[in-house]
């Protein structure tokens, strides 16, 4: 998703302006929510998650050096935000459903979409396929912004992967 | 007959597979659909429907800023108050009668003064309005924080007495050279606004 902005509406951001600063949320607030909401469970932390990025975007726009496109720096702050609180509530709680090995399979019932099956992953699981598939991040990228090794993104995609086709394949044959 | 795991078709749709699974996708039909299959999941994945917020979450946002601005003033608040104390006492430091150190007395009066005259200026313009363009508020900003650094520098000064007196009075000329510079863009950023 190519996501551009006028330079001088970065310009006024930084100079801290706050209408521009506005500007900017109005911007990007719809791709932020909809990636931290595919990759977590419940909206309102997705809604929390989009709060916090702003307040940092807004707090840190100074640095930003037009390096790559904002909507990239942007993103970046909005995915390492979602996955911190999809590790804080591992630490909470278990995780459920697909992680939990040997668990039968979630009753989806007939003509399960793709969009469905996609909800019934674990975060970690929507995270990792969301991030790759859709966003576009390497795995190197995914590992080190979860603070975990590549093959563990590799194998959770591979794993999500499997479980959205067995979701899909029963949803088509009930 | 072998076919791949998922894990060999996510090496191959990255280009990283092994070469068992490179000629194994050349010649299997169940492993080239499903391998086909993953990449339709992408594409229908990228397709769905941008999921929008139920709220609007920017003034959340932007009383955390206000509230963290009107904290950054009140600190800055601070820093002058530190700067009046900085004045007085490099005031007494240069009270000597005769000499280089009398010239230096006079020189540092003059200068705060002029910093002073440039302070009262300054209150006449509200900060609070928006600017007129990017570029005017990124200098205005710039001077800010250059004069914040500075008065940082000047309050240090005193804690450290002994640091030499000429050196004081050219601090205290940068500051007001960046005090005009300021209050020249903020008088001009006015007559724009209409203030």
């Amino acid at each position: 998703m190519a996501l551009a902005v006028p330079d001088v509406l970065v310009a006024q951001a930084q100079a801290g302006d706050e209408a521009a600063l506005e500007a900017l949320f109005r911007a990007f607030e719809v791709p932020v929510y909809n990636l931290v909401r595919r990759m977590l469970r419940r909206p309102e932390d997705a809604e929390d998650v989009l709060q916090e990025t702003f307040l940092e975007v807004v707090r840190n726009i100074k640095q930003y050096r037009g390096e790559g496109h904002l909507w990239g720096w942007v993103r970046k702050i909005a995915s390492t935000k979602a996955l911190m609180r999809i590790r804080r509530d591992q630490i909470r709680a278990t995780e459920e459903l697909d992680d939990e090995p040997g668990k039968p399979g979630i009753h989806v019932g007939a003509n399960i979409d793709l969009e469905r099956a996609f909800e019934h992953l674990s975060e970690t699981s929507r995270a990792v396929v969301w991030l790759h598939d859709v966003e576009g991040y390497t795995h190197e990228e995914i590992a080190e912004q979860m603070g975990k090794s590549v093959s563990f993104s590799k194998s959770q995609l591979a794993r999500a992967h499997v479980r959205l086709r067995r979701m899909l394949d029963e949803g088509a044959t009930t | 007959m072998m076919h791949c795991t998922m894990d060999d078709l996510g090496a191959l749709q990255a280009g990283e597979a092994s070469v068992w699974a490179r000629r194994h996708i050349t010649t299997c039909a169940i492993c080239q659909q499903e391998l086909e299959k993953l990449y339709q999941r992408a594409a229908q994945l990228k397709a769905l429907p941008a999921l929008r917020p139920p709220r609007d979450r920017w003034p959340a946002v932007q009383a955390v800023l206000r509230a963290e601005r009107s904290r950054r003033r009140r600190t800055w608040s601070a820093w002058s108050g530190s700067l009046a104390l900085a004045a007085t006492i490099a005031a007494v430091m240069l009270v000597r009668p005769t000499g280089e150190g009398s010239n230096l007395h006079a020189e540092l009066s003059q200068v705060k003064q002029q910093s002073a005259t440039l302070e009262d200026s300054l209150k006449q313009f509200d900060v609070e309005r928006s600017v007129l363009s990017g570029q005017e508020a990124a200098v205005m900003a710039a001077l800010e924080d250059r004069i914040s650094l500075l008065d940082g520098t000047l309050a240090q000064q005193v804690e450290g007495a002994h640091q030499a007196d000429a050196e004081l009075v050219r601090l205290w000329q940068e500051r007001v050279g960046l005090m005009r510079e300021l209050v020249k863009a903020r008088a001009t950023r006015a007559r724009y606004v209409g203030l």
